[in-house]
């Protein structure tokens, strides 16, 4: 991002919806997660002052902490922002509390709901409680039941519970989850977290698609060829190698994020900009997605990790060397597959989706490339004309751009591709908040369009479910193939598009 | 959206009456329904140009307060029968002063005000709507008209959350002698907010009885002579007194746009060397141009120095910039061959930025429904020009009011807080 004055013109012309008082629990206080992403995340909403004056964060970890040490542990993570803004950071930690918990020990949630009341009283935070689950995945359905034991869940306008990612491991464990949650607290008060939902460039995609009269036309098979959507990273495993080798890319990053990318792109247009409508639209999408081959789906999908790789001045490790990492590792840190969506509008369009870690770039986009035109009476610069494309840059670079063909210039008729561009950066200069701190906003707002509804989930997992089945039951029909590090993927995942005579992108 | 009408007929009750009437419909008739926990409006709705029209025969009745497209038509056509100039708006008093001075015809239609609920606003389901509805016969005594009200929600209306409608009906005198019933019928546990849909000069007592502290405040600074709408403006912002304003929203799209042209990070630069700002407004009410003035000025951290009067009505300012430098401020009344239904509704704007080392630039926006000849000419060819169209703000005043109570908006907003003591000191004396 380019450091620019601001826009005073801009300040206060937004009508920001006022967030009622209340107190935010979080459970898994003493994880990476809460000082990483949670708390720098309330600390800007305070700064930016969208939180109440009543409010208070109650962090409860199963470490002896007390108040005092969870505001310097916290404000040992955020030291930079600390410095920056000292007088704001005193007045904001003066709202944090912590209690020792353990959700598996009734008492001590008799201890929290009384320590609750107590911040009550004291922060005016009126009853209004986001209980926030930032612990194992296992302890999800457990977590909600302690809490609707004690009564927490109770009051369904008063109290909510947001669920990190990710919500199950396959189908059968996510409606498992789904029936827990739900005999727990009542749908609207559940709020299954994507963060990647949280990204302007992603909520774009709705009002790229449903605010201009030009794409929704041409949104559909008669004109779009191929999609793909791709999600790299350079990074490798770091730090979390014992999740990572039991999730694999598929459940980290596919079942969830670019699902959620693949179901705003492909979603009917709601009748209102109302939670459910969209919901509704985004779910309906999934239950007609498919794997393009889910008798065989090793014909569709490509399953790779990454080897050593880099130069001799910067080598890169692969992924079995990694510290925490089986060194007969069979998870994969790679897939690319193809879709289909068996309804009117996308019925024979493929979707490739790919994502990796220790690629060359990290991106995340999506491609809509068009049908060529259907004679072609000029000659090309590149031999063939290029066909036109969409491309929706989620990050970095956010913006769109599109590509078409022009005349070259000069004597001949001859045609080239040019980029049309759009980028956030140039035309607002404004970083867009992190994810969380607009999700954790609309979670306290009690607003739930970007969250994933339980039957969403339900839908994201089945689509996967004879992928995952195939790689439970049989891996040796869809091995992992090396790739090696700072390569954009195995052979085989180019080999998946060459098939139907396409390429991937090279960003 | 199409008003709608209350359910049941409003059954007309004398004065003494009310309360107990109400009670007795609440506990008894409603027993099914719970009330709405929300808000009381009240509304002062004199529709002067409505009744005036409907009285001369020059709009069929009823009368109903809400502004029709045919109340609009019938009122535009009316400016010219009064030999008004062209530009008058079809909503200033000026028209309704000039349609009183046609004596002589008495055609009567029945008056619906308060008893028509705009859909803006009966989707937030008013706990309690009264309305203060004066009449042209200045010796009609107090009449009181109460009904129930459910309003109909597209998803169906399970589990009605019910109102009531209570009009108040009478000249001026009778409204005044009506003040004493209208404490008790304002529930004191749910907010209050207070419409005052009509000039600011007419009624001033009325005014600050209905609009006490506690209540939310709501005007139209198009409404009435320029310097009693500021100054209204100015002592409830001086006194933490909440107060709306919706010729201050009705800026909106000014704001977002003037905002827009600066939004690319390359332009941001030069609003801190801005050296000229025009404002050219509808006929010869300045207020909501004086208010985009102020707020730029606000915006910019210009300090203001003087007002003053110019030729052709025109208002002239200076500031200065925080680096010193002059930054003048014009504001021209010109003459429109449409105008738009609230007086003083901005033209164009042009604001000239001369950053030392840059290409001077030229900010021109133009109303979708003016033109902006004026702005447009004038030197500035040698200038980068950013043009563009405000588009105008769909909706009508009850929409305004409906995102205003939607929006639980129970202060000020900072932003009018700021401009409107400026306004007002721009407004020469």
């Amino acid at each position: 991002m380019t450091a620019v004055l601001t826009n005073p013109l801009r300040v206060g012309l937004r009508q920001e919806r006022v967030i009622p008082p209340q107190c935010l629990v979080i459970f898994g206080a003493s994880g990476d997660l809460t000082h990483r992403k949670l708390i720098p995340a309330l600390f800007e909403l305070f700064r930016q002052r969208r939180l109440p004056s009543e409010f208070a964060v109650l962090g409860c970890a199963r470490r002896p902490w007390s108040d005092e040490e969870f505001r310097a542990r916290m404000a040992e993570a955020l030291s930079d922002e600390v410095a920056d803004h000292a007088s704001a950071w005193e007045q904001f930690s003066s709202g944090l509390f912590y209690e020792p918990v353990d959700l598996q020990v009734p008492e001590h949630l008799v201890r929290l709901g009384q320590r609750l009341e107590g911040i009550d009283r004291l922060r005016a935070t009126r009853s209004n409680r986001t209980f926030y689950l930032s612990v194992s995945p296992t302890f999800y359905g457990s977590g909600c039941r302690a809490l609707a034991d004690a009564g927490l869940l109770n009051d369904p306008l008063r109290s909510r519970v947001v669920i990190e990612k990710p919500f199950g491991r396959d189908y059968g464990s996510a409606e498992k989850l789904n029936r827990i949650v739900q005999t727990c607290a009542k749908e609207n008060q559940v709020f299954r977290i994507d963060h990647y939902l949280g990204k302007e460039t992603v909520q774009n995609i709705l009002v790229l698609r449903f605010a201009n009269t030009i794409f929704e036309p041409i949104w559909n098979r008669n004109f779009i060829s191929s999609v793909q959507i791709t999600a790299a990273e350079t990074v490798g495993v770091e730090e979390r190698a014992g999740y990572y080798e039991s999730s694999g890319a598929l459940r980290d990053m596919v079942q969830n994020h670019l699902t959620q990318m693949l179901a705003l792109t492909t979603m009917e247009a709601p009748g209102r900009f109302d939670p459910e409508a969209i919901r509704n639209e985004k779910a309906k999408v999934l239950q007609a997605a498919r794997l393009a081959d889910e008798a065989e789906p090793w014909n569709c999908c490509v399953r790779g990790q990454y080897g050593p790789g880099g130069s001799r001045s910067r080598p890169i490790k692969g992924y079995r060397e990694e510290p925490g990492v089986n060194p007969n590792s069979t998870t994969e840190t790679y897939v690319a597959m193809k879709l289909f969506i068996d309804n009117w509008r996308w019925q024979g369009v493929p979707f490739y989706l790919r994502t990796g870690k220790q690629l060359p770039k990290r991106l995340s986009e999506v491609v809509l490339t068009f049908r060529e035109a259907p004679v072609h009476l000029f000659d090309a610069a590149g031999g063939s004309p290029t066909a036109n494309q969409l491309i929706l840059r989620i990050q970095p670079n956010e913006g769109a751009e599109f590509r078409f063909e022009v005349k070259a210039p000069g004597s001949g008729m001859r045609s080239r591709p040019v980029d049309m561009q759009f980028s956030y950066d140039e035309s607002f200069g404004e970083p867009s908040d992190e994810g969380y701190v607009r999700l954790l906003a609309d979670a306290m707002l009690g607003d739930p369009t970007l969250f994933t509804r339980g039957d969403e989930v339900e839908a994201a997992w089945r689509l996967y479910t004879p992928l995952l089945e195939l790689i439970e039951d049989s891996p040796w029909q869809l091995p992992v193939q090396p790739y090696e590090a700072r390569t954009w993927g195995p052979a085989a995942a180019d080999s998946l598009l060459a098939s139907d005579d396409l390429m991937w992108r090279r960003p | 959206m199409t008003p709608q009408l209350t359910l049941q007929a409003p059954v007309e009750l004398p004065p003494p009456e009310l309360t107990s009437y109400l009670e007795k419909l609440w506990q008894h008739d409603l027993g099914h329904s719970s009330g709405a926990s929300t808000f009381t409006l009240l509304v002062w709705q004199p529709a002067w140009v409505e009744q005036h029209l409907v009285r001369l025969g020059r709009l069929e009745g009823p009368v109903t307060g809400v502004v029709r497209p045919e109340v609009l038509e019938a009122a535009r056509e009316a400016v010219d029968f009064c030999g008004l100039p062209p530009s008058t708006s079809p909503l200033a008093p000026e028209l309704a002063w000039a349609l009183g001075e046609h004596t002589g015809v008495d055609h009567v239609g029945e008056d619906l005000r308060g008893q028509h609920v705009e859909s803006a606003i009966s989707a937030y389901q008013p706990r309690r709507l009264i309305t203060l509805a004066p009449t042209l016969s200045k010796s009609a005594g107090l009449e009181t008209l109460v009904a129930a009200y459910c309003p109909l929600s597209e998803e169906g209306n399970n589990g009605a959350t019910c109102g009531d409608v209570v009009v108040l009906r009478g000249d001026f005198d009778a409204l005044r002698e009506g003040l004493s019933l209208l404490q008790p019928l304002v529930p004191d546990d749910l907010p209050c907010w207070v419409w005052w849909n009509g000039s600011l000069e007419e009624a001033p007592d009325l005014l600050a009885a209905l609009s006490s502290p506690g209540r939310r405040l709501v005007i139209d600074s198009a409404l009435g002579p320029p310097r009693r709408c500021l100054d209204l403006l100015e002592e409830r912002v001086n006194s933490s007194t909440a107060v709306n304003d919706l010729n201050w929203l009705r800026l909106r799209g000014w704001r977002e746009s003037l905002a827009m042209v600066f939004d690319p990070p390359g332009r941001r630069e030069s609003l801190s060397h801005v050296v000229h700002l025009d404002i050219d407004v509808e006929g010869s009410h300045p207020v909501q141009g004086l208010l985009l003035a102020a707020w730029i000025a606000d915006r910019l951290g210009w300090h203001f120095v003087t007002s003053y009067s110019m030729d052709g009505d025109a208002i002239g300012a200076d500031f200065e910039r925080s680096d010193g430098t002059e930054v003048r401020l014009k504001l021209m009344p010109v003459p429109v061959g449409i105008p738009s239904s609230h007086p003083g509704t901005i033209v164009g704007l042009r604001l000239i930025c001369e950053p030392d080392d840059r290409q001077p630039l030229c900010v021109i926006l133009c109303s979708e429904t003016g033109g902006c000849m004026r702005l447009e000419a004038g030197g500035v060819a040698r200038m980068e020009l950013a043009e563009d169209v405000v588009p105008k703000v769909p909706g009508s005043d009850e929409m305004e009011m409906g995102r205003l109570l939607g929006g639980g908006h129970d202060s000020t907003t900072p932003l009018l807080a700021a401009a409107a003591p400026l306004a007002a000191k721009l407004l020469p004396h």
